[in-house]
């Protein structure tokens, strides 16, 4: 079946599926809602029992584990780069019959960090942002509670399956599908009662949460009924919605939550929230893979060939290029809230805040980047194939990762009632992290496109200039590794001692701290910014007098 | 001494804060082990260090590589974070 034909069945479906949803499933709203409850609770027999019911401990419980899986994502995405380079360093591991390649190493800490890190500080934020939205609560906690431990699990199979594809003749990450689909359904259902139950309109955060979270069944039920899940335009078109729908839309409500949660702004532009909502859902997303293998891989199929005809390739090309409107929209909208009136960022020193801030920074650069190489990809030229992998690691980890990172530290202290343990070690994580990323993975893409230029000039004799910038690009990635332990030790101290959110106000994070500045004469900027204050001191002009303990003219 | 002065002793104190320079008598022990290693080598050069260069060949073929530096690295933050969650939850 072509592409645009697909896309209209999708575009249909999740269009049905949404209106159902708004309105209600005619007279069987209460029966359902009913037997949904009884299935995230009472179903579960005694297993229920074991998770907290308190409220936030949904959201706490999936925070805290994205938040510790970005030491493995990190970790293996490292060795990848450094066995690309140096593909024995870890030989000494096979005597223990372990001997991972580079692309297996790169697989796993993409799997790890997409499903384990991202996905679990999404729907931990989303757990807070929905309920919160709708001014109501949560419809089962310790349903979340649960759900949470069993994405572990299934993120766990998954980094067994991106080494091993098959065990015992089982497809091991069709079984880590199969695991995760359940706390997926689990926290559909759950927020889906939720929204049920709202006290007041939601704004359209809550939305880009719901009908993301909606679209990844929607888009693998659609193409199982269509039988194209077998073909290779199947499997990429999927790969595409997946990281259009479940992942961006995700990332876009709640790092524009989070952006005016987190400064204090209000959301600057409603009609682009929309338009970002839209567009994500008409638009096919360029950033991410641009094979359909992992989708194949993840539903038990064989890769299919992937042929697009002339019309596909237009027709894909189109929509991707529309991808360009949500993006931008999303980008310009959370930059704006950010800054509010000001030039600056509100609150800068707000932990999550410059996590979201990098985010959507690199969020139109990293967007036409990935535009150009899924363009040349779908036509067939592969003529940046080379830095496909590079690329998607930087959307990775200077794009997803910050939105959902900067979004569950944002909310951090409504969920838990404490503050993080250290805004400055916060601010130390954000630096090692964003730091390593960018420099370590710019590097690697100067190698990829050296190496690039090596084979079109066709040079017999070996350079070593791509053996060298790999080298110093994993070395300078493992500041990621870094950040990504302090943000945990930050993330769990945080929890036991961080100060309590109605105690007292946010430590401050610079040593120098001034909240006012009298101002008595003309002076310099430069003058009053190194007299100890900041951007937030409040300069107060005092009028001269001859009166005691007044300042005098000279 | 007298008795009056004996009754001040014989309990254990510990103070709940840290002192900020603390950290500096570690370093300081850090850097006079590091001293001591380049003495050792410059004062009988060509000799191995004792009980080090007899266990270091055990390893020899197993960290080989300069990535188990940063891996233990990672371990090190790894052991940090279970080593706080297991304080934090236990300590009063």
């Amino acid at each position: 079946m072509a592409l645009i034909t697909t896309m209209l069945f999708f575009w249909t479906a999740i269009f049905v599926v949404v209106f159902m949803i708004n309105r209600g499933i005619w007279v069987f709203t209460d029966v359902s809602k009913s037997m949904s409850m009884f299935m995230l609770e009472k179903a579960l027999g005694p297993a229920i029992d074991f998770a907290e019911g308190r409220k936030g401990s949904g959201a706490k419980s999936w925070i805290i584990q994205g938040a510790l899986w970005l030491i493995p994502g990190s970790t293996f995405t490292f060795s990848g780069l450094w066995l690309k380079h140096d593909p024995n360093a870890l030989h000494s591991l096979a005597s223990w019959g372990y001997s991972p390649t580079s692309e297996a190493l790169i697989l796993a800490g993409n799997l790890t960090t997409f499903y384990g890190a991202v996905g679990m500080l999404m729907i931990g934020a989303s757990l807070h942002i929905v309920p919160t939205l709708g001014a109501t609560k949560l419809a089962s906690e310790r349903n979340a509670s649960l759900m949470s431990f069993l994405w572990t699990l299934s993120v766990a199979v998954m980094i067994v399956g991106a080494h091993k594809s098959e065990i015992l003749g089982l497809k091991v990450l069709l079984i880590a599908t199969a695991m995760h689909s359940l706390p997926l359904l689990a926290v559909i259902v759950n927020l889906l009662l939720t929204a049920a139950s709202r006290t007041r309109k939601m704004a359209l955060p809550a939305w880009l949460i719901l009908v993301g979270l909606l679209s990844d069944p929607v888009s693998i039920v659609v193409l199982a009924l269509l039988g194209m899940l077998d073909s290779g335009l199947g499997q990429w078109l999927l790969v595409r919605l997946v990281s259009g729908g479940f992942f961006f839309m995700q990332i876009a409500g709640i790092s524009l939550y989070a952006a005016s949660q987190g400064t204090g702004n209000p959301l600057w532009s409603r009609s682009l929230a929309a338009m970002t909502l839209l567009g994500s859902l008409i638009a096919l997303n360029p950033l991410g893979d641009t094979t359909g293998t992992l989708a194949a891989d993840m539903l038990g199929f064989e890769a299919g060939v992937f042929n697009p005809s002339s019309n596909d390739v237009i027709a894909g090309s189109f929509l991707m290029a529309l991808a360009s409107i949500p993006i931008i929209a999303l980008s310009s909208n959370i930059l704006v809230t950010m800054r509010g009136d000001d030039v600056f960022m509100e609150n800068p020193d707000s932990p999550g805040m410059p996590e979201i801030n990098l985010g959507a920074l690199m969020l139109v650069p990293l967007g036409i980047g990935a535009l150009f190489v899924q363009t040349d990809a779908l036509t067939g030229g592969n003529e940046l194939r080379g830095i496909s992998i590079s690329l998607q690691l930087m959307v990775a980890w200077l794009l997803i990762v910050p939105f959902a990172l900067g979004a569950a530290l944002s909310i951090y202290p409504a969920v838990t009632g404490r503050n993080l343990k250290s805004s400055i070690r916060s601010r130390w994580a954000f630096w090692l992290m964003a730091g390593g990323a960018f420099s370590g993975l710019l590097i690697t893409m100067m190698a990829d496109f050296s190496e690039i230029a090596l084979a079109e000039a066709a040079v017999e004799e070996g350079s070593t200039i791509s053996h060298d910038l790999r080298v110093i690009g994993s070395v300078l990635f493992y500041g990621t590794v870094i950040g990504s332990v302090f943000h945990c030790l930050n993330i769990i101290s945080g929890t036991f001692r961080g100060s309590f959110v109605d105690e007292a106000p946010t430590p401050p994070s610079t040593s120098i701290e001034q909240a006012s500045y009298n101002l008595t004469a003309g002076t310099t900027v430069r003058k009053i910014l190194s007299s100890g204050a900041n951007l937030d001191t409040e300069v107060v002009p005092v009028s001269q007098t001859d009166s005691l303990g007044s300042p005098t003219e000279l | 001494m007298t008795n009056a002065n004996s009754n001040a002793i014989g309990e254990f104190l510990q103070g709940e804060g840290e002192p900020a320079s603390s950290w500096l008598f570690l370093v300081l022990g850090v850097v006079t082990t590091l001293i001591f290693l380049v003495l050792y080598s410059i004062l009988y050069p060509g000799n191995d260090l004792p009980v080090i260069s007899s266990i270091l060949p055990i390893f020899e073929g197993v960290f080989d590589s300069g990535i188990w530096f940063f891996i233990l690295g990672v371990m090190i933050g790894v052991f940090a974070i279970i080593g706080t969650m297991l304080t934090e939850a236990t300590s009063d």
